[in-house]
Protein backbone atom coordinates (compact mmCIF):
# COMPACT_ATOMS: atom_id res chain seq x y z
CA UNK A 1 0.00 0.00 0.00
CA UNK A 2 2.42 2.27 -1.59
CA UNK A 3 -0.50 5.08 -0.12
CA UNK A 4 -0.08 4.29 3.18
CA UNK A 5 3.68 4.53 3.09
CA UNK A 6 4.11 7.52 0.86
CA UNK A 7 2.21 10.34 3.38
CA UNK A 8 4.67 13.44 2.91
CA UNK A 9 5.67 14.25 6.36
CA UNK A 10 5.51 17.04 8.14
CA UNK A 11 7.83 20.14 6.60
CA UNK A 12 10.03 21.05 9.43
CA UNK A 13 11.45 25.00 9.54
CA UNK A 14 14.19 26.07 11.16
CA UNK A 15 13.77 29.06 12.58
CA UNK A 16 15.56 32.64 11.37
CA UNK A 17 18.64 32.52 13.42
CA UNK A 18 19.96 35.94 12.41
CA UNK A 19 18.23 37.65 9.46
CA UNK A 20 20.81 40.00 8.98
CA UNK A 21 23.69 37.40 9.33
CA UNK A 22 22.10 34.80 6.52
CA UNK A 23 21.01 37.99 4.14
CA UNK A 24 24.91 39.25 4.48
CA UNK A 25 26.31 35.72 4.23
CA UNK A 26 23.94 35.19 1.19
CA UNK A 27 25.43 38.01 -0.62
CA UNK A 28 28.38 37.37 -0.78
CA UNK A 29 28.69 33.13 -1.15
CA UNK A 30 25.29 32.88 -2.60
CA UNK A 31 22.79 30.90 -2.63
CA UNK A 32 24.63 27.97 -2.64
CA UNK A 33 24.79 28.29 1.01
CA UNK A 34 21.02 28.64 1.62
CA UNK A 35 20.65 25.10 -0.56
CA UNK A 36 22.82 23.72 2.05
CA UNK A 37 20.56 24.88 5.18
CA UNK A 38 22.36 27.73 6.31
CA UNK A 39 20.54 29.86 8.01
CA UNK A 40 16.62 29.41 8.69
CA UNK A 41 15.21 32.40 6.74
CA UNK A 42 16.73 30.23 3.57
CA UNK A 43 15.19 27.00 4.45
CA UNK A 44 11.68 28.80 5.14
CA UNK A 45 12.01 30.61 1.70
CA UNK A 46 12.73 27.14 0.11
CA UNK A 47 9.98 25.56 1.73
CA UNK A 48 7.58 28.00 -0.24
CA UNK A 49 9.26 28.51 -3.09
CA UNK A 50 9.60 24.25 -3.20
CA UNK A 51 5.94 24.10 -3.75
CA UNK A 52 5.62 26.54 -6.22
CA UNK A 53 6.02 24.48 -9.65
CA UNK A 54 3.62 21.66 -9.00
CA UNK A 55 0.98 23.51 -11.01
CA UNK A 56 3.15 23.24 -13.87
CA UNK A 57 1.80 19.75 -14.02
CA UNK A 58 -1.78 20.43 -14.65
CA UNK A 59 -1.40 23.29 -16.61
CA UNK A 60 -1.57 21.49 -20.13
CA UNK A 61 -5.06 19.90 -18.69
CA UNK A 62 -7.62 22.61 -19.25
CA UNK A 63 -10.01 23.79 -16.50
CA UNK A 64 -12.91 21.09 -17.37
CA UNK A 65 -10.18 18.39 -16.93
CA UNK A 66 -8.88 19.53 -13.78
CA UNK A 67 -12.33 19.56 -12.24
CA UNK A 68 -13.24 16.55 -13.69
CA UNK A 69 -10.04 15.12 -11.54
CA UNK A 70 -11.36 16.93 -8.28
CA UNK A 71 -14.65 15.09 -8.92
CA UNK A 72 -13.52 11.47 -8.74
CA UNK A 73 -11.02 12.56 -5.92
CA UNK A 74 -14.57 14.01 -4.12
CA UNK A 75 -16.25 10.89 -4.86
CA UNK A 76 -13.10 8.71 -3.62
CA UNK A 77 -13.28 10.20 -0.23
CA UNK A 78 -17.15 11.03 -0.03
CA UNK A 79 -17.28 7.15 -0.68
CA UNK A 80 -14.62 5.86 1.54
CA UNK A 81 -15.62 8.23 4.56
CA UNK A 82 -19.52 7.18 3.86
CA UNK A 83 -18.62 3.67 4.54
CA UNK A 84 -16.62 4.57 7.57
CA UNK A 85 -20.02 6.31 8.80
CA UNK A 86 -22.07 2.99 7.88
CA UNK A 87 -19.46 0.55 9.26
CA UNK A 88 -20.60 0.97 12.81
CA UNK A 89 -16.95 1.20 14.35
CA UNK A 90 -16.91 5.44 15.21
CA UNK A 91 -19.36 6.58 17.77
CA UNK A 92 -19.41 9.99 19.44
CA UNK A 93 -16.65 12.87 18.38
CA UNK A 94 -15.38 10.30 15.99
CA UNK A 95 -18.44 9.40 14.59
CA UNK A 96 -19.68 12.82 14.63
CA UNK A 97 -15.86 14.19 12.89
CA UNK A 98 -16.87 11.17 9.93
CA UNK A 99 -20.19 12.01 9.35
CA UNK A 100 -18.93 15.81 8.98
CA UNK A 101 -16.11 15.32 6.56
CA UNK A 102 -18.18 12.75 4.17
CA UNK A 103 -20.71 15.40 3.87
CA UNK A 104 -18.32 17.86 3.16
CA UNK A 105 -16.64 16.01 0.34
CA UNK A 106 -20.16 14.87 -1.03
CA UNK A 107 -21.01 18.83 -1.04
CA UNK A 108 -17.63 19.25 -3.08
CA UNK A 109 -18.63 16.29 -5.61
CA UNK A 110 -21.99 18.01 -6.14
CA UNK A 111 -21.25 21.31 -6.37
CA UNK A 112 -17.73 19.70 -9.25
CA UNK A 113 -20.50 17.89 -10.89
CA UNK A 114 -22.95 21.06 -10.96
CA UNK A 115 -20.17 22.84 -12.48
CA UNK A 116 -19.37 20.55 -14.78
CA UNK A 117 -22.41 20.21 -16.29
CA UNK A 118 -22.90 24.48 -16.42
CA UNK A 119 -19.66 24.32 -18.41
CA UNK A 120 -21.37 21.37 -20.72
CA UNK A 121 -19.03 18.89 -19.90
CA UNK A 122 -19.68 15.63 -18.92
CA UNK A 123 -19.76 14.51 -15.46
CA UNK A 124 -17.28 11.25 -14.91
CA UNK A 125 -18.74 7.84 -14.24
CA UNK A 126 -17.72 7.40 -10.78
CA UNK A 127 -15.40 4.04 -10.76
CA UNK A 128 -15.89 1.03 -8.39
CA UNK A 129 -13.90 1.97 -5.56
CA UNK A 130 -11.58 -0.77 -4.06
CA UNK A 131 -10.21 -0.45 -0.62
CA UNK A 132 -7.57 -2.82 1.57
CA UNK A 133 -9.10 -5.65 3.39
CA UNK A 134 -9.89 -4.39 6.96
CA UNK A 135 -10.28 -0.92 6.13
CA UNK A 136 -13.82 -0.64 7.73
CA UNK A 137 -13.39 -2.62 10.78
CA UNK A 138 -10.76 -1.33 12.66
CA UNK A 139 -10.81 2.80 13.12
CA UNK A 140 -6.51 2.78 13.14
CA UNK A 141 -6.43 1.48 9.79
CA UNK A 142 -9.38 3.47 8.53
CA UNK A 143 -7.82 6.70 9.75
CA UNK A 144 -4.25 5.64 8.85
CA UNK A 145 -5.56 5.37 5.20
CA UNK A 146 -7.68 8.95 5.92
CA UNK A 147 -4.54 10.20 7.13
CA UNK A 148 -2.97 9.81 3.56
CA UNK A 149 -6.27 10.70 1.44
CA UNK A 150 -6.27 14.39 2.95
CA UNK A 151 -2.93 15.26 2.30
CA UNK A 152 -3.65 13.94 -1.07
CA UNK A 153 -6.34 15.93 -1.96
CA UNK A 154 -4.70 19.18 -0.08
CA UNK A 155 -1.84 18.34 -2.56
CA UNK A 156 -3.72 18.11 -5.53
CA UNK A 157 -5.84 21.25 -5.10
CA UNK A 158 -3.22 22.97 -4.02
CA UNK A 159 -0.96 22.23 -6.66
CA UNK A 160 -3.75 22.53 -9.43
CA UNK A 161 -5.37 25.93 -8.26
CA UNK A 162 -2.47 27.88 -9.96
CA UNK A 163 -3.67 26.35 -13.35
CA UNK A 164 -6.66 26.72 -13.33
CA UNK A 165 -7.92 29.84 -15.59
CA UNK A 166 -11.55 30.63 -14.42
CA UNK A 167 -11.09 32.40 -11.25
CA UNK A 168 -14.25 31.64 -9.86
CA UNK A 169 -13.26 28.09 -10.24
CA UNK A 170 -10.26 29.05 -8.48
CA UNK A 171 -12.02 30.91 -5.65
CA UNK A 172 -14.10 27.20 -5.26
CA UNK A 173 -11.19 25.33 -5.27
CA UNK A 174 -8.71 27.29 -2.88
CA UNK A 175 -12.07 27.28 -0.51
CA UNK A 176 -12.44 23.61 -0.96
CA UNK A 177 -8.05 23.43 -0.42
CA UNK A 178 -9.33 24.91 2.99
CA UNK A 179 -11.95 21.91 3.77
CA UNK A 180 -9.71 19.36 2.84
CA UNK A 181 -6.97 20.99 5.65
CA UNK A 182 -9.77 21.04 8.26
CA UNK A 183 -10.11 17.37 7.63
CA UNK A 184 -6.49 16.50 7.83
CA UNK A 185 -6.27 18.25 11.30
CA UNK A 186 -9.51 16.29 12.36
CA UNK A 187 -8.17 13.03 11.13
CA UNK A 188 -4.85 13.70 13.15
CA UNK A 189 -7.12 14.98 16.12
CA UNK A 190 -8.91 10.97 16.08
CA UNK A 191 -5.35 9.66 16.20
CA UNK A 192 -4.32 11.33 19.33
CA UNK A 193 -1.26 13.77 17.40
CA UNK A 194 -0.25 16.44 19.73
CA UNK A 195 -0.40 18.91 18.44
CA UNK A 196 -2.24 18.20 15.08
CA UNK A 197 -1.74 21.52 13.77
CA UNK A 198 1.88 20.32 12.93
CA UNK A 199 2.25 21.18 9.44
CA UNK A 200 3.98 24.41 8.99
CA UNK A 201 2.84 24.62 5.05
CA UNK A 202 0.76 22.36 2.92
CA UNK A 203 2.36 20.43 0.06
CA UNK A 204 1.44 20.62 -3.18
CA UNK A 205 1.42 17.60 -5.03
CA UNK A 206 2.61 17.10 -9.10
CA UNK A 207 -0.51 15.31 -11.44
CA UNK A 208 1.66 12.06 -11.33
CA UNK A 209 2.15 11.87 -7.84
CA UNK A 210 -1.53 11.93 -7.58
CA UNK A 211 -2.76 9.80 -9.57
CA UNK A 212 -0.29 7.10 -8.56
CA UNK A 213 -1.54 8.03 -5.07
CA UNK A 214 -5.49 7.30 -6.13
CA UNK A 215 -4.40 4.54 -8.79
CA UNK A 216 -4.96 1.56 -6.45
CA UNK A 217 -8.57 2.82 -5.23
CA UNK A 218 -9.74 2.95 -8.84
CA UNK A 219 -9.12 6.25 -10.21
CA UNK A 220 -7.43 5.11 -13.59
CA UNK A 221 -7.82 8.80 -15.39
CA UNK B 1 -11.17 40.17 26.26
CA UNK B 2 -13.91 41.49 26.69
CA UNK B 3 -14.31 44.03 24.17
CA UNK B 4 -13.53 41.85 21.68
CA UNK B 5 -16.27 39.46 22.28
CA UNK B 6 -18.17 41.25 20.14
CA UNK B 7 -15.77 40.86 17.32
CA UNK B 8 -15.55 37.53 18.15
CA UNK B 9 -18.90 36.73 17.59
CA UNK B 10 -19.15 38.79 14.32
CA UNK B 11 -16.13 36.78 13.08
CA UNK B 12 -17.50 33.53 13.56
CA UNK B 13 -21.17 34.28 12.65
CA UNK B 14 -20.00 35.66 9.35
CA UNK B 15 -18.15 32.32 8.82
CA UNK B 16 -20.98 30.00 9.60
CA UNK B 17 -23.69 31.51 7.78
CA UNK B 18 -21.58 32.08 4.64
CA UNK B 19 -20.71 28.59 5.13
CA UNK B 20 -23.99 27.72 5.86
CA UNK B 21 -25.13 28.82 2.55
CA UNK B 22 -22.73 27.22 0.61
CA UNK B 23 -23.61 23.54 2.31
CA UNK B 24 -27.42 24.23 1.96
CA UNK B 25 -26.57 25.41 -1.86
CA UNK B 26 -24.75 21.79 -2.06
CA UNK B 27 -26.84 20.07 -0.61
CA UNK B 28 -29.85 20.94 -2.80
CA UNK B 29 -28.04 20.52 -6.20
CA UNK B 30 -30.01 23.42 -6.84
CA UNK B 31 -27.81 26.29 -7.40
CA UNK B 32 -24.68 24.63 -6.50
CA UNK B 33 -21.94 26.13 -9.14
CA UNK B 34 -18.31 26.60 -8.26
CA UNK B 35 -18.92 29.94 -9.35
CA UNK B 36 -21.32 30.95 -6.76
CA UNK B 37 -18.19 30.77 -4.42
CA UNK B 38 -16.55 33.32 -5.83
CA UNK B 39 -17.12 36.42 -3.63
CA UNK B 40 -13.67 37.64 -3.94
CA UNK B 41 -14.50 41.02 -3.15
CA UNK B 42 -12.39 43.49 -6.15
CA UNK B 43 -11.05 45.57 -2.88
CA UNK B 44 -8.10 43.37 -3.14
CA UNK B 45 -7.38 43.79 -6.70
CA UNK B 46 -6.31 47.34 -6.83
CA UNK B 47 -3.08 46.27 -4.83
CA UNK B 48 -1.46 44.03 -6.72
CA UNK B 49 0.40 40.72 -5.52
CA UNK B 50 3.11 42.95 -3.63
CA UNK B 51 0.41 44.97 -1.67
CA UNK B 52 -1.85 41.31 -1.31
CA UNK B 53 1.63 39.90 0.12
CA UNK B 54 2.48 42.90 2.56
CA UNK B 55 -1.20 42.57 3.78
CA UNK B 56 -0.81 39.00 4.43
CA UNK B 57 2.63 39.94 6.42
CA UNK B 58 0.48 42.25 8.44
CA UNK B 59 -1.84 39.67 9.61
CA UNK B 60 0.87 37.29 10.19
CA UNK B 61 2.55 39.55 12.42
CA UNK B 62 -0.41 40.23 14.45
CA UNK B 63 -0.62 36.03 14.35
CA UNK B 64 2.53 35.68 15.17
CA UNK B 65 3.18 38.74 17.93
CA UNK B 66 -0.10 37.46 19.54
CA UNK B 67 1.11 33.43 19.67
CA UNK B 68 4.59 34.85 20.85
CA UNK B 69 3.02 36.57 24.07
CA UNK B 70 0.59 34.03 24.75
CA UNK B 71 3.65 31.12 24.84
CA UNK B 72 5.91 33.22 26.96
CA UNK B 73 2.53 34.25 29.68
CA UNK B 74 3.05 30.86 31.11
CA UNK B 75 -0.44 30.89 31.54
CA UNK B 76 -0.65 27.27 28.54
CA UNK B 77 0.30 23.96 29.59
CA UNK B 78 -0.01 20.11 28.48
CA UNK B 79 -2.14 20.10 24.82
CA UNK B 80 -2.51 23.88 24.80
CA UNK B 81 0.89 24.78 25.16
CA UNK B 82 2.02 22.25 22.08
CA UNK B 83 -0.56 23.89 19.94
CA UNK B 84 -0.26 27.72 20.41
CA UNK B 85 3.34 26.49 20.36
CA UNK B 86 3.31 25.01 16.86
CA UNK B 87 0.49 28.14 16.23
CA UNK B 88 3.71 30.83 16.62
CA UNK B 89 6.31 28.44 15.06
CA UNK B 90 3.97 28.69 12.02
CA UNK B 91 2.84 32.13 11.80
CA UNK B 92 6.15 33.05 12.00
CA UNK B 93 7.69 30.74 9.33
CA UNK B 94 4.88 32.67 7.21
CA UNK B 95 6.20 35.74 8.24
CA UNK B 96 9.50 34.70 7.27
CA UNK B 97 8.64 33.06 3.94
CA UNK B 98 6.80 36.61 3.24
CA UNK B 99 9.14 38.91 4.10
CA UNK B 100 11.56 36.90 1.36
CA UNK B 101 8.90 36.34 -1.04
CA UNK B 102 8.42 40.41 -1.11
CA UNK B 103 12.23 40.99 -0.88
CA UNK B 104 12.62 38.70 -4.13
CA UNK B 105 10.11 40.12 -5.86
CA UNK B 106 11.37 43.51 -5.72
CA UNK B 107 9.33 44.97 -3.10
CA UNK B 108 9.73 46.55 0.23
CA UNK B 109 8.00 44.21 3.18
CA UNK B 110 5.98 46.06 5.70
CA UNK B 111 7.50 46.49 9.33
CA UNK B 112 6.04 44.93 11.90
CA UNK B 113 3.22 47.68 13.51
CA UNK B 114 2.80 47.91 17.10
CA UNK B 115 -0.12 45.58 17.99
CA UNK B 116 -2.27 46.43 21.02
CA UNK B 117 -4.37 43.72 22.30
CA UNK B 118 -7.11 43.61 24.83
CA UNK B 119 -5.86 43.97 28.06
CA UNK B 120 -6.76 40.18 29.21
CA UNK B 121 -6.04 38.67 26.05
CA UNK B 122 -3.18 36.47 26.97
CA UNK B 123 -4.34 35.95 30.90
CA UNK B 124 -5.61 32.80 30.87
CA UNK B 125 -6.05 29.30 28.30
CA UNK B 126 -9.56 30.09 27.67
CA UNK B 127 -8.67 33.93 26.70
CA UNK B 128 -5.79 33.02 24.27
CA UNK B 129 -7.36 30.26 22.82
CA UNK B 130 -10.47 32.51 22.02
CA UNK B 131 -8.94 35.37 20.24
CA UNK B 132 -7.13 32.33 18.55
CA UNK B 133 -10.29 31.17 17.45
CA UNK B 134 -11.45 34.80 16.37
CA UNK B 135 -7.83 35.04 14.29
CA UNK B 136 -7.74 32.25 12.45
CA UNK B 137 -10.56 32.60 10.43
CA UNK B 138 -9.81 36.17 9.28
CA UNK B 139 -6.39 34.61 8.09
CA UNK B 140 -8.41 32.18 6.62
CA UNK B 141 -10.83 34.39 5.02
CA UNK B 142 -8.44 36.99 3.56
CA UNK B 143 -6.19 35.02 2.12
CA UNK B 144 -9.18 33.01 0.18
CA UNK B 145 -10.51 36.62 -0.40
CA UNK B 146 -7.04 37.53 -2.36
CA UNK B 147 -6.52 33.92 -3.90
CA UNK B 148 -8.61 34.79 -7.05
CA UNK B 149 -6.82 38.25 -7.64
CA UNK B 150 -3.37 37.10 -7.03
CA UNK B 151 -1.44 37.40 -10.66
CA UNK B 152 1.76 35.68 -10.31
CA UNK B 153 0.89 31.39 -9.84
CA UNK B 154 4.05 31.16 -7.79
CA UNK B 155 2.89 33.47 -4.91
CA UNK B 156 -0.57 32.12 -5.48
CA UNK B 157 1.01 28.78 -4.78
CA UNK B 158 2.94 30.42 -1.67
CA UNK B 159 -1.12 31.48 -0.50
CA UNK B 160 -2.57 28.03 -0.96
CA UNK B 161 0.04 26.64 1.20
CA UNK B 162 -0.02 29.23 3.94
CA UNK B 163 -3.80 29.50 3.32
CA UNK B 164 -4.33 25.64 4.62
CA UNK B 165 -2.25 26.07 7.58
CA UNK B 166 -4.56 28.90 8.77
CA UNK B 167 -7.37 26.48 8.26
CA UNK B 168 -6.19 23.54 10.11
CA UNK B 169 -5.31 26.25 13.11
CA UNK B 170 -8.86 26.62 12.73
CA UNK B 171 -9.69 23.55 13.68
CA UNK B 172 -6.93 22.54 16.37
CA UNK B 173 -7.67 25.86 18.08
CA UNK B 174 -11.59 24.95 18.40
CA UNK B 175 -10.94 21.48 18.91
CA UNK B 176 -9.23 22.69 22.65
CA UNK B 177 -12.60 24.76 22.75
CA UNK B 178 -14.74 21.63 21.75
CA UNK B 179 -15.77 23.50 18.90
CA UNK B 180 -13.60 21.41 16.17
CA UNK B 181 -16.70 19.75 14.54
CA UNK B 182 -18.21 23.38 13.71
CA UNK B 183 -14.89 24.02 11.59
CA UNK B 184 -15.83 21.02 9.20
CA UNK B 185 -17.11 23.30 6.56
CA UNK B 186 -17.37 22.13 2.57
CA UNK B 187 -16.69 25.67 2.20
CA UNK B 188 -14.91 27.89 4.66
CA UNK B 189 -15.87 31.64 3.75
CA UNK B 190 -13.50 34.36 1.87
CA UNK B 191 -13.56 37.62 3.39
CA UNK B 192 -12.90 40.84 1.41
CA UNK B 193 -10.27 42.89 2.15
CA UNK B 194 -12.11 45.56 4.04
CA UNK B 195 -14.12 42.85 6.16
CA UNK B 196 -10.27 41.84 7.06
CA UNK B 197 -9.17 45.10 7.93
CA UNK B 198 -12.33 45.53 10.31
CA UNK B 199 -11.36 42.71 12.22
CA UNK B 200 -7.74 43.87 13.09
CA UNK B 201 -8.01 47.19 13.35
CA UNK B 202 -8.77 46.69 16.99
CA UNK B 203 -5.51 45.49 16.89
CA UNK B 204 -3.51 48.20 15.35
CA UNK B 205 -2.98 51.32 17.17
CA UNK B 206 -2.32 55.15 15.98
CA UNK B 207 1.39 54.33 16.63
CA UNK B 208 1.14 52.15 13.28
CA UNK B 209 -0.87 54.41 11.28
CA UNK B 210 1.55 57.17 11.58
CA UNK B 211 4.40 54.95 11.27
CA UNK B 212 3.14 54.22 7.14
CA UNK B 213 1.95 57.40 6.88
CA UNK B 214 -1.26 57.68 7.09
CA UNK B 215 -4.36 59.22 9.63
CA UNK B 216 -6.77 57.21 8.78
CA UNK B 217 -7.20 53.48 8.36
CA UNK B 218 -7.48 53.66 4.87
CA UNK B 219 -4.50 56.13 4.42
CA UNK B 220 -2.70 53.46 6.34
CA UNK B 221 -3.99 50.42 4.58
CA UNK B 222 -3.17 52.39 0.88
CA UNK B 223 0.00 53.50 1.93
CA UNK B 224 0.96 50.23 3.70
CA UNK B 225 0.22 48.25 0.43
CA UNK B 226 0.97 49.95 -2.41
Amino acid sequence: MGVVEDRGGPVVLDREVSRRGFLKTAAAVGAALSAAGVGGFGVAVRQVQAQSKEYTTYQGLGDVKILSFAYLLEELEGTFYDQGVKSGIFSGEALTFITDIRDNEMAHAQALASTLQKAGAPVPQTPNFTFPNGTFSDTGAFLKLAATFEPTGIGAYQGAAPALKNKDYLAAAISIHNSECRHWDAIKILQGVVPPNNVPFEKALTLQTVQSRVKPFGITG
Amino acid sequence: MREQTGTEAAVLEGTRSRGDFFKMAGLAGAGAVLGSVALAPKAFAQSGDLGIANFALTLEYLEATFYENAVNSGVLSGDALKVVTALRDHEQAHVDALVSLIKSAGGTPVSKPQFTFPSGATSSESSILNLAATLEPVGVGAYLGAAPLIQSPDVLAAAGSIAGVEGEHVTAVNNLLGNAAATLEAFPAALSKDEVLAKIAPFLGMGSMMETGGGSRRDWYRNAHV
